[in-house]
């Protein structure tokens, strides 16, 4: 199975082509190669149809009544509503339809990946992913997780406690005296962890206080990405250098992450290895981010970008991005049939 | 005040700042050269927010957590955390009425009983935790942390204004209903804002470069009227339902824990 990290990038590679191309054919392409992946990668064992398609359809189709119904753009128009309908009244268009489809499509793509995301990286490994540095939020979370099972099994409990006292749930103000004994429960055992954790000697060998080299680099490079966003924002003509001040302050934050996180001693139990098939699925992400964005002069990148108004017309396909596409699909390619199932 | 004091505040107004830009950036933008309407929407920027609104929250996490945190504090909070993420596993299996949540009233009751930078990190973490579990992660958790984050925050802030005025009880609590209906309906104004550069719909109500403050707000001011004001209503009115029924115990339990927690023996050393 590739590792968190791999299929990180390849939902954010989706998350970056589906959001920045507004043409239904290569919407529908990469909605139609997330859903494999998902397929082969997380197989649907229930019955009925996996949520991510359920949620595409609703989108695509809610999208383009809500374009269709308000925005009365268009040439073709397939039947006119009473002009005092509010918001609604007024002719409807094909083209509004279609536009409306178009943003339900992107919508839908970008929620596909990151369900299939969602459903081949166990907890675990996403916990895993916390940077060093966040030694604490790691620990935080960690606990959190732990006791979650724990506070379901204690919520089942008092609930059948208080029933057995003739307690029953109809409302709102019923569930105080359920809880109420969650809470006070729970915090107990934060007492007890607490101990616990200042008796194996947690927090007893550094001091983690950040030095005040520390603090001015991360005021550093917050100012740089204010100062970055701010030229980005009202700027135009200095958008590329306050793109490159923002990357740059961004990765003065991010060394800075890595230094303070270097501090911190760490063990890990299983590590991940970099697998050949991770390789791959990187590969196939970079080939599709290339394809589609890079200024190659053999793709029309005119192409990734359609409006159906004033009057609908075919939206062009450019064949080089569309095959770069696939990139996308190497993971449904690679991965074992329903390997994320064995993990777990 | 210590030149670490001051540096930690500048770092803390910094973080916010570049993360309520980021979250308004739709009402600053100045007019982009643009070839069509649909290229408008398939610009950069939304994608750039993303990640300054990822950076600003790991910015503010790294100062949050450059002080000392305790064992009793981050027991404390993992277990809060588990609770109001307990809450959100029953909320997906049983939907409540329109946008009915039940993890902002544990938010800002922590927030309130245990500080800001509690309240922060609380918010922050019960969204991370509970988008683990529940396979909500996306491009609008960043978002959603840094907005549950600022209703912890901001409760803490509340506390300080309340003890200033050494209001009573009822009044206290009065303070707090106000405080969680006014969030209920922020939480879906701020959150809306991740996508409504990218939704489509009347032309009154959509974003489109360069359409000048006054403009943007009105529009915005539309659609939020439209799509989600009832669906807010419900949160908001969750909230109020919660902090009233359930608010005075769960006050009463945690203000008994916190001096239990915070215990100290001071020694002439």
């Amino acid at each position: 199975m590739p590792d968190v990290r791999t299929w990180l990038l390849w939902a954010l590679t989706v998350l970056v082509t589906a959001s920045r191309v507004r043409n239904p054919l290569y919407s529908i392409l990469t909605l139609l190669i997330a859903a494999v992946v998902e397929l082969v990668c997380a197989p649907h064992r229930g019955a009925g149809l996996p949520s991510s398609f359920r949620f595409g359809v609703t989108v695509v189709v809610l999208g383009a009544l809500f374009n269709g119904l308000t925005a009365h753009l268009g040439d073709t128009v397939l039947f006119s509503l009473p002009a005092q309908l509010p918001l609604s009244g007024g002719p409807v268009t094909l083209e509004a339809l279609v536009y409306g489809a178009t943003n339900g499509l992107v919508l839908a793509a970008i929620f596909s990946s990151f369900s299939t995301f969602n459903r081949v990286t166990p907890v675990r490994d996403l916990v895993r992913l916390t940077p060093r540095a966040f030694h604490e939020a790691g620990v935080v979370i960690s606990i959190a997780l732990t006791f979650i099972p724990q506070m379901m099994y204690h919520l089942d409990e008092i609930r059948d406690a208080q029933a057995v006292r003739g307690h029953r749930m109809r409302g709102l103000r019923d569930w105080l005296p359920v809880i109420l004994p969650l809470l006070t429960g729970g915090l107990e055992r934060a007492i007890g962890l607490a101990e616990a954790m200042v008796a194996r000697g947690y927090g007893a060998l550094s001091n983690r206080r950040h030095s005040l080299r520390t603090q001015m680099f991360l005021l550093v490079g917050l100012m740089g990405v204010l100062v970055g966003w701010l030229a980005f924002l009202l700027l135009p003509q200095w958008r590329l250098a306050a793109v490159s001040g923002m990357i740059a302050s961004g990765g003065l934050i991010a060394g800075l992450l890595w230094q303070t996180g270097r501090s911190i001693p760490h063990t890990s139990y299983r590590m991940h290895r970099w697998t050949l098939c991770d390789s791959l699925i990187v590969l196939g992400c970079c080939v599709t981010l290339v394809s589609m964005f890079a200024p190659l002069p053999f793709v029309n990148r005119k192409a990734l970008y359609y409006s159906p108004y004033p009057r609908l017309s075919p939206p062009p396909f450019d064949a080089v991005a569309g095959v770069g596409l696939f990139g996308l699909l190497v993971p449904a390619i690679v991965v074992k049939r329903g390997a994320a199932d064995d993990r777990d | 005040m210590s030149a670490r004091r001051i540096i930690g505040g500048t770092i803390y107004v910094l973080s916010g700042v570049v993360g309520v830009l980021a979250f308004i950036y739709p009402f600053l933008l100045a007019e982009v050269p643009r070839q069509s309407y649909g290229q408008a929407h398939g610009q950069d920027t939304p994608l750039v927010t993303i990640a300054l609104v990822g950076l600003s929250v790991v910015a503010l996490l790294v100062e949050l957590q450059g002080r000392e945190i305790s064992a009793r504090t981050v027991a404390l909070l993992g277990v809060l955390v588990a609770i109001a993420s307990v809450l959100r596993f029953i909320e997906n299996a049983v939907p409540g009425p329109g946008g009915f949540s039940p993890i902002f009233a544990p938010i800002i009751l922590a927030g309130y009983v245990f500080g800001s930078r509690f309240g922060f990190l609380m918010g922050a973490f019960t969204l991370l935790t509970s988008a683990l579990i529940t396979g909500g992660v996306g491009p609008w958790l960043p978002y959603q942390m840094f907005t549950a984050g600022w209703t912890g925050m901001t409760a803490g802030w509340l506390s300080y204004v309340v003890r200033a005025l050494c209001v009573k009880e009822k009044l206290e609590f009065v303070a707090l209903c106000v405080f969680g209906f006014a969030w209920g309906l922020l939480y879906g104004a701020i959150v809306n804002l991740w996508f409504w550069p990218w939704a489509v719909g009347v032309p009154g109500q959509t974003w489109t470069p360069g359409l000048g403050l006054w403009e943007t707000v009105r529009r915005y001011g539309a659609f939020y009227i439209v799509t989600s004001l009832v669906w807010d209503t419900a949160r908001a009115a969750g909230n109020v339902a919660l902090l009233l029924l359930l608010g005075p115990a769960t006050l009463r339990a945690l203000s008994r824990f916190r001096q239990r927690f915070y215990f100290e023996v001071c020694t002439d050393a």
